[in-house]
């Protein structure tokens, strides 16, 4: 099976944001939001000994992925292929997998209520093209690819070249998107965008059991509605409580 | 319209059912349902039952002239993507041209021929047939050619569109016609490398980036500044190990990536040419095979510099001697695969055509004009052409100075700011109107307080645009142009790659609301005038048959491919057993040493100039752009204003200390006539000198018809109100302008 990943090569990549837009094209995102974003690192150093570095920001489809962890309906779930996908007619909306998210890849669409990330592309990968970002990306910084494949360009990348993926000693849920180029460069990543720790809200899991079979059989009817109010409730809930 | 072949199975005619059962074949377990899901959506606007059509035709969210593919739906364009068929860029996009359809969508957009029934300014329209539009034109333009002469009659083009209209001007008599691309952009880059080398470098610029071991940038900030093959050559080079000299008062995104960044103190960057030119004639790194080949005055320029040591510069420049030094040697090694990017808006400080004439001169000293990773030749392609009558002669000349004023200006594109003088002295005679076609005058040519008091002394003013901008409220007329996914233009031809090409742009889409193609008013105009002599075909398709007939390629093969390209010639050697030299100056060889200038009064040899430090308590302001807007043009784009919908002034952390602005506050930026912007953030960042601040251009735009730029951000154009003018070439200083920031009493 397969074993998809994705690697931006930083040392190329000059934050034209041409992902983004093509991104958002291809998947009708609302002007706003966004499926994958491209940041700049705020320069460190004094003047003149500077270094700021380009972040290209997107769903990791981690190995271990929380956000599987946290959904309540079973909408989000990983494929054998590693890639980890919304099921629009799950999803319920509540939002906890956002919560869950150390990288902040997700966002709910405002007009369908539904969670929206970066899948790959996987629509287009099963009609032989590339994702809509590689396909565009005006560097050619943006390669996609089977880890399993050793001809690969992203195997390359990653076993021969040393791209890196954005963990630290403590957030390891083992994403597949990699970095390429100086050290240097992906440390300042991490200095400014560190994965967060996933927040995995416990009243959630344990509706999630109850839930999670409630959802599948009612997708699509009005239960589905009041499951939303309910969960969003349940949410707000738990942030008040937090706060 | 034949779609294109080879084209993935669901861009076809290919049912949903079919497709999605395509999809359940190939999938499998959870994989399966998730996709079925996700392809109900894709692409947007596509149902799952029509036939999806792609249509090849060239991008205009910017000049670049990029290979785009349109999917089209039921007449509707659902999506847009690179031409991988394009022999420039090769299937990529950048940010605006993957916007496209929201231009084409945008709900601001002209849609009907207006004409003024307010105050000039008021923005106060009644809405007109075509019919009425082009009669009321055709009696004005009439008129004014019965009293004050055609020439009274100016034309502010831009872009392929416009060619058309270019033509009914000139055939009605006026010389009259003006581009901001030469007197506030290339023009003092295209003077300087012409006197050099005989031949300009035009546009997309013939740079071998990609082949590069070193890239010089002069104020030329690649990355924030897009252009998709030019970005796609620069990351090539630093994939390939190449370095990278950024000069830039500010830490750009090219300057991340250089091995040196050079925060010059602004204006002085002819000191640290002629300091690097020192180094490599002093320390003999130059190419001097090539030099004794092909150039001529090498002795003087020994001379010349011999006083302009880096400890000379570095006093001026306020960059380290030893940098100076160090990065003269990396070129003198690096040679001759040294790019030294001649930059693009280089009218900055009033004496930028000896600038460019430095870049020029370090270029052949580097023996890298016309060679690999340095700057490559053009290859001709021919071109067909219709038998049309000559253009009236002018008796009364040019108002705008090209060839007079100032006398190395181009008269093809003509001085903008020339035009805008004649129009408010009546010098060298009276300008009575203005047709302003694709270009916003008073985001683009700086002073316009003088732009609007030009305008507001004209008998008529007429404006063909896409959107609403600012400038229709002061036109008497106002006609909607089809936007570029809607129409056909003249081809695009491209000598100035490696292969040279030939592009199409053809109509996506029936043209939305009264909207009209530039074809079509200019051909309906001649007709109206007694013009049709000039306009000797029916339909575009006619046209463009015409004009590519010399090229032994079919009318077909061009729009069903979007482009096509023919075997390039670019490099000096290939060039080798040409009859003509490829040097075209007067001697035949690369003049270091100008005795066209000398014979001009002008310096043959550069020399730096001072230019003014800003007085105290005001910084210098420089500006640029970037990856997401072109110009003043995009910022009413849903989709990139939701990306940049304002600009921000970067300010340095130590004069922000000063002042006592945080990171976040608001100000305004006032001039020393005491000219104020609108309301912007500050950004406090180490990286832009003390001494200058830093504005995107193209925001705070002035137009309430377009809803979403409206007053957002601070425009750099409108506190130019001092520009210091290119004695030779006629280009507008824009770097004259010192600003200070004052706290915005509006902001909580």
């Amino acid at each position: 099976m397969a074993r998809y990943a994705m690697v931006t090569d930083l040392r190329k990549c000059v934050a034209c944001q041409a992902c983004t837009v093509a991104c958002n094209a291809e998947w009708d995102v609302p002007a706003g939001y966004a499926r994958t974003r491209v940041r700049t690192t705020p320069i460190t150093g004094t003047f003149p000994h500077l270094a700021s570095s380009i972040y290209v920001a997107q769903c990791n489809q981690c190995d271990r992925p929380p956000c599987v962890e946290a959904c309540p309906s079973g909408a989000t779930s990983q494929h054998d292929n590693g890639i980890v996908g919304v099921d629009k007619s799950l999803c319920i909306g509540c939002g906890f997998c956002l919560e869950a998210c150390p990288y902040d890849a997700r966002y709910i669409n405002p007009a369908t209520k539904k969670v929206d990330k970066c899948d790959f592309c996987v629509s287009r990968l099963e009609r032989g093209a590339e994702p809509a970002c590689v396909i565009t990306c005006t560097a050619h910084a943006k390669y996609f690819g089977d880890l399993e494949d050793r001809q690969s360009d992203v195997f390359k990348m990653v076993y021969a070249h040393g791209a890196r993926r954005l963990e630290t000693s403590t957030i390891r849920v083992g994403p597949n998107v990699y970095y390429a180029g100086e050290h240097a460069s992906t440390d300042l990543v991490l200095a400014a965008f560190p994965p967060r720790p996933p927040r995995l809200l416990a009243a959630g899991q344990a509706w999630s059991r109850v839930l999670r079979p409630l959802v599948l059989a009612a997708a699509g009817a009005t239960f589905l509605g009041q499951a939303v109010a309910f969960f969003n409730q349940l949410r707000n809930g738990e942030k008040d409580f937090e706060d | 319209m034949p779609p294109l072949e080879g084209y993935p199975v669901m861009d076809n005619n290919v049912s949903r059912r079919q497709f999605l059962g395509t999809i359940a074949a190939a999938g499998a377990g959870t994989a399966a349902a998730a996709t079925v899901a996700n392809a109900q959506s894709h692409p947007p606007g596509w149902s799952g039952t029509q036939r999806v059509e792609k249509i090849a035709t060239t991008c205009e969210m910017c000049f670049w002239r990029c290979g785009v593919l349109a999917s089209v739906a039921d007449g509707k364009v659902i999506r847009l993507e690179g031409n991988p068929d394009h022999p420039l860029t090769k299937g990529r996009l950048c940010a605006r041209g993957n916007a496209g359809t929201r231009l084409l969508y945008d709900p601001d957009r002209l849609k009907y021929p207006l004409l003024r029934t307010g105050k000039r300014g008021d923005g106060q329209f009644k809405r007109i047939s075509w019919n009425e539009a082009l009669d009321f034109l055709t009696s004005k333009l009439k008129a004014l050619a019965a009293e004050h002469g055609p020439e009274s009659v100016a034309f502010f083009p831009h872009g392929l569109s416009a060619r058309f209209f270019s033509t009914l001007m000139k055939a009605y008599g006026t010389p009259n016609s003006a581009e901001p691309s030469f007197a506030q952009c290339r023009g003092p880059r295209e003077v300087g490398y012409t006197l050099t080398f005989g031949r300009e470098l035009g546009s997309p610029e013939p740079l071998d980036l990609e082949e590069s071991k070193l890239i010089v940038l002069i104020g030329s900030h690649l990355g924030e500044n897009v252009f998709t093959s030019q970005i796609t050559a620069f990351a090539t080079a630093l994939s390939r190990g190449a370095k990278v000299i950024a000069v830039d008062p500010r830490f750009s995104t090219a300057a991340s990536k250089a091995d040196w960044w050079l925060p010059i103190r602004p204006g002085t960057d002819i000191a640290l040419l002629l300091a690097w030119m020192h180094v490599l004639i002093g320390e003999d790194l130059c190419d001097k095979e090539y030099i004794a080949r092909y150039a001529q005055g090498f002795k003087e320029l020994e001379a010349h510099v011999r006083e302009f040591t880096p400890e000379w510069a570095a006093a001026i420049t306020e960059l380290p001697a030893a940098q100076i030094r160090e990065t003269a040697r990396a070129m003198g090694t690096a040679k001759p695969a040294v790019l030294v990017h001649p930059g693009r808006h280089v009218t900055w400080y009033g004496d930028d055509t000896q600038r460019a004439r430095a870049m020029a001169i370090l270029t052949a000293l580097l023996g890298s004009w016309g060679r690999k990773g340095g700057i490559f030749l053009p290859t001709p392609i021919p071109r067909g052409a219709f038998e049309l009558p000559d253009f009236p002669e002018s008796p009364r000349g040019r108002a705008d100075g090209a060839g007079t004023r100032f006398p190395l200006a181009s008269e093809e594109l003509g001085v903008t700011n020339g035009l805008v003088d004649a129009t408010v002295t009546a010098q060298p005679y009276p300008i009575k109107a203005w047709i302003v076609y694709g270009q916003n005058v008073l985001e683009s040519i700086p002073e316009p307080q003088k732009t609007r008091k030009a305008i507001e002394a004209l008998d008529l003013m007429v404006v063909v645009d896409v959107l609403p901008v600012e400038q229709i409220n002061y036109a008497d007329l106002v006609l909607p142009e089809a936007t570029y996914l809607e129409r056909y233009d003249s081809p695009s031809i491209v000598t100035t790659a490696k292969q040279p090409f030939v592009s199409v742009r053809q109509p996506a889409c029936e043209p939305l609301y009264e909207s009209k193609p530039g074809w079509w008013i200019a051909r309906e105009m001649a007709k109206r005038m007694g013009l049709e002599a000039w306009f000797p075909w029916h339909t575009p398709e006619e046209h463009l048959a015409q004009i590519i007939a010399p090229m032994e390629i079919s009318v077909e093969e061009l729009r069903n491919r979007g482009a096509l390209a023919f075997p390039g010639r670019p490099y000096l050697d290939d060039q080798a057993s040409d009859a003509e030299s490829p040097v075209r100056t007067g001697s035949g060889k690369i003049e270091l040493y100008s005795q066209e200038l000398k014979d001009l009064g002008a310096d043959p040899l550069p020399r730096y100039t001072p230019v003014e430090d800003p007085p105290t308590g005001y910084f210098r302001l420089i500006y640029g752009r970037s990856p997401v807007h072109s110009f003043a043009r995009t910022q009413n784009n849903e989709a990139l204003n939701a990306l940049m919908p304002d600009n921000e002034v970067w300010l340095s952390t130590r004069s922000a200390k000063d002042l006592g602005l945080r990171d976040g506050e608001r100000v305004t930026l006032e001039n020393t006539d005491g000219v104020k912007s609108l309301p912007v953030r500050v950004k406090v960042t180490e990286g832009i000198r003390r001494d200058c601040v830093y504005l995107v251009h193209g925001f705070g735009q002035g137009s309430k018809s377009l809803h979403l730029a409206f007053r957002r951000g601070a425009s750099d154009n409108a506190l130019m109100t001092h520009v210091k003018v290119d004695p030779l070439m006629g280009g507008t200083g824009m770097r004259g302008t010192f600003v200070r920031p004052v706290k915005d009493p509006t902001a909580h």
